[in-house]
């Protein structure tokens, strides 16, 4: 049995005990020291490790006794499609932050064109090649759905971005939220209102081992997932990391127009990164779109708020902190659906909430200096 | 003689002066929307979907007044509007169901709620700013419509919930939609008013020294604090109003109305008519939520290809984004400004034809 009783309770006394003992130390002790801003932050980082650790402490102690790290292990195997699909979308969002300042919106209906494509050419395939092997029909409809999402980004990257007259990062926003309209009305028109259907990767049977005596499985379609997300992930940090278009975007990242000045082509490195952007989304969409039966317009929609609110909690300035946050929300979401049934999305959004006052800059960002 | 001349020119100045009288623009408006209604009345075939159509523009352009205070000149992002909108129309929907209270109390209330609510997220805007506050708005306003879809002995949960009539003072009367159209008639006027008077007093000064750089605007003396809760209470206490005006016009809502889309729909309504002028934000919220209903179902070719109006949309709000950043209002104004000039030309081509050329 799952015991709630006085968990809820419990939480928010914690919270309000640790909120006191911070105004307490901020008045008392930590005045006194030289460099204020440095040990606020610091005590903060530990006071908010010490509230995380807390509320896992609690969740853990709260799921039926003798089968704790069996449920939690769990939750985390049956979460991979979905952290892969988040880390996949909140990194996208992250690139193209970075090197438009803008938050794209229209990111999550640029992969959905890419999985509508990817549906076609399986629907072509499987009635063409009746032998082929089942996964390579998805791995290939995969890449050119996600193919077609690369060129789309960069198309709209050269031929609308680029081209607004006095571009502000509102205003770029505004053209991503129309390109939304301009594909939602565009996508049953261009691939006909008959249902699509992706197929998983695999429908072979579940991956089965056992840990401590418990037995655990995770299904192919999820392991497959898992394998190509981190390929794709791996490759774009070494190239983020490595190579000159990696400098490029970093440099382009923190100030365009010197970036510019140094002789970085920053069209390039723009287009690029909404191309990347979009084969990531593709990715992404692909490997979601067989959750749901047939395809829908939006089924991209709850992805993109839960990118938005991983790349704030992990800050918009760097990589690996929207990663783990985008690991952190799906786990916490299906830990929560324990606890707090069908509340389990209302209360991640408030415990994120909390989290992003208490550190305006993100998790695993720096406060940044601003200038006048 | 003179005396005569006199006369009419006395007149002519009380004529333009009540032209161009900043209200008068807004009479003509509520004027409008009260002959629709009136035609109606007595008898006119007007569609309904064109009264539905005027009716929610007209609601939404509240919203979108509120929202050009904030981002039109406060600077400040927000995409937590639908959550608020609902929010207010949910309030409705529970203090009539729950507690007999007369309606005028109900908005009270729900008034009061929102200038708490607006101070808490004017807090947070203390502390987190730009793109960031547009997520964390987001955020929250997510949060709102997870409650919305989750307490469903409230709300309904998603198939959505009904208002079978309101109390006005002690007993329950159903809703006529006619008397509803013309009291947000009233209503819009009285913001477009209030929002007129907040836009040019130093407060609208202030703001848009805020906008422009706050730390410059703190160096003259703007306090950031007041103004920054200043706009975003201003921001809820409209969107709340709006949503108790949504509820009352359509008398059922389901909560995957007031999710992101409808937040960016305000966003673009205000950022696509012009973000700081009065017109620009009903024309642009007729172009986001009326010119649908209005003018495309009418025409049997996009009632027939309903994907192509929402293309359509999109293409005006990027071209509009793209090439006129101040908005539709810009355009129109210059469209009008050429047409004077036109139409003084050929005046001028009459005369010359008529008396010859000077020389």
């Amino acid at each position: 049995m799952i015991t709630t009783e006085g968990f809820w309770k419990s939480i928010i006394l914690f919270t309000l005990l640790l909120a006191v003992i911070f105004i307490i130390l901020r008045f008392t002790v930590l005045k006194r020291f030289k460099n204020m801003e440095k040990t606020m932050n610091i005590t903060t980082n530990i006071m908010l490790a010490i509230g995380v650790t807390y509320l896992l402490y609690r969740v853990y102690h709260a799921l039926p006794e003798g089968a704790e790290t069996f449920l939690f292990l769990n939750i985390i195997f049956n979460s991979i499609v979905q952290i892969c699909v988040l880390a996949l979308s909140t990194t996208a969002i992250v690139l193209i932050f970075k090197t438009s300042t803008t938050t794209n919106f229209a990111q999550g209906m640029i992969a959905t064109v890419g999985a509508f494509v990817a549906a076609k050419v399986i629907a072509h395939l499987v009635s063409v090649y009746t032998e082929m092997n089942a996964t390579l029909v998805v791995l290939i409809a995969m890449a050119v759905g996600a193919l077609t999402a690369f060129l789309l980004g960069v198309l709209i990257d050269v031929f609308i971005i680029r081209k607004a007259k006095y571009p502000t990062p509102i205003g770029k926003q505004m053209i991503t939220m129309g390109l939304v309209l301009v594909l939602t009305g565009l996508i049953p028109i261009v691939f006909g209102t008959l249902p699509l259907i992706v197929n998983k990767l695999s429908y072979a049977d579940n991956i089965k081992f056992t840990i401590n005596d418990f037995p655990y499985s995770i299904t192919v379609h999820a392991f497959y997932a898992l394998l190509i997300t981190i390929a794709l992930l791996v490759v774009l940090f070494s190239l983020l990391r490595f190579t000159k278009w990696g400098l490029g975007v970093r440099a382009t990242a923190s100030n365009e127009l010197v970036a510019s000045m140094m002789g970085v082509n920053t069209r390039i490195i723009t287009a690029m990164s909404w191309g990347i952007a979009g084969l990531l989304g593709g990715v992404a969409a692909v490997i979601l779109a067989p959750n749901s039966g047939a395809i829908q317009v939006a089924i991209m929609l709850p992805t993109q708020v839960n990118s938005f609110l991983a790349a704030i909690l992990g800050s918009f300035s760097s990589f690996a902190g929207p990663l783990i946050a985008s690991i952190f929300i799906p786990v916490l979401t299906n830990l929560m659906s324990l606890i707090a049934t069908t509340w389990q999305n209302a209360v991640v959004y408030i415990i994120i909430l909390v989290i992003v006052l208490i550190k305006p800059s993100g998790l695993f960002g720096k406060p940044t200096a601003k200038k006048v | 003689m003179t005396y005569q001349v006199e006369k009419k020119n006395k007149r002519k100045q009380k004529f333009e002066s009540l032209i161009h009288h900043p209200y008068f623009g807004f009479i003509i408006i509520v004027f409008l929307m009260f002959f629709v209604q009136l035609i109606r009345l007595l008898g006119v075939d007007v569609s309904v979907s064109i009264l539905r159509a005027f009716g929610s523009t007209m609601i939404f352009t509240i919203v979108a007044l509120g929202f050009s205070i904030l981002l039109g000149y406060g600077g400040l992002a927000s995409l937590g509007t639908a959550g608020f909108v609902g929010l207010g129309a949910y309030a409705l929907v529970y203090f009539t169901n729950t507690f007999p209270i007369s309606i005028f109390l109900t908005v009270l209330i729900i008034i009061i709620g929102a200038i708490i609510l607006g101070t808490v997220v004017g807090f947070i805007s203390l502390r987190i700013e730009g793109m960031y506050l547009a997520i964390i708005t987001l955020g929250l306003s997510e949060i709102l419509n997870e409650v919305f879809k989750r307490a469903t002995n409230i709300t309904g949960g998603t198939t959505g919930v009904n208002i079978g009539g309101v109390i006005l003072f002690k007993d329950v009367i159903s809703i006529n939609h006619n008397v509803v159209f013309i009291i947000i008639s009233i209503i819009l006027f009285i913001i477009m008013v209030l929002t007129l008077n907040i836009m040019k007093s130093p407060t609208g000064r202030a703001l848009l020294a805020m906008r422009n750089s706050s730390s410059a605007a703190q160096a003259m003396g703007v306090s950031i604090f007041k103004y920054r809760l200043l706009a975003f209470i201003v921001t809820t206490v409209y969107a709340m109003l709006a949503g108790v005006l949504y509820m009352t016009y359509w008398s059922f809502t389901i909560p995957s109305t007031w999710s992101l889309g409808f937040s960016l729909n305000i966003l673009v309504a205000v950022v696509v008519g012009g973000s700081q002028s009065i017109y620009g934000i009903i024309l642009g919220t007729f172009m986001i939520f009326g010119l649908d209903l209005s003018v495309f179902k009418q025409i049997d070719f996009f009632v027939a290809n309903p994907g192509i109006t929402i293309v359509m949309n999109g293409i005006l709000i990027i071209v509009v984004v793209m090439f006129y950043p101040g908005g539709l209002i810009k355009l129109v104004n210059a469209f009008g400004i050429k047409i004077k000039k036109i139409f003084l030309n050929w005046i001028k081509k009459w005369k010359e034809f008529k008396y010859g050329v000077d020389s």
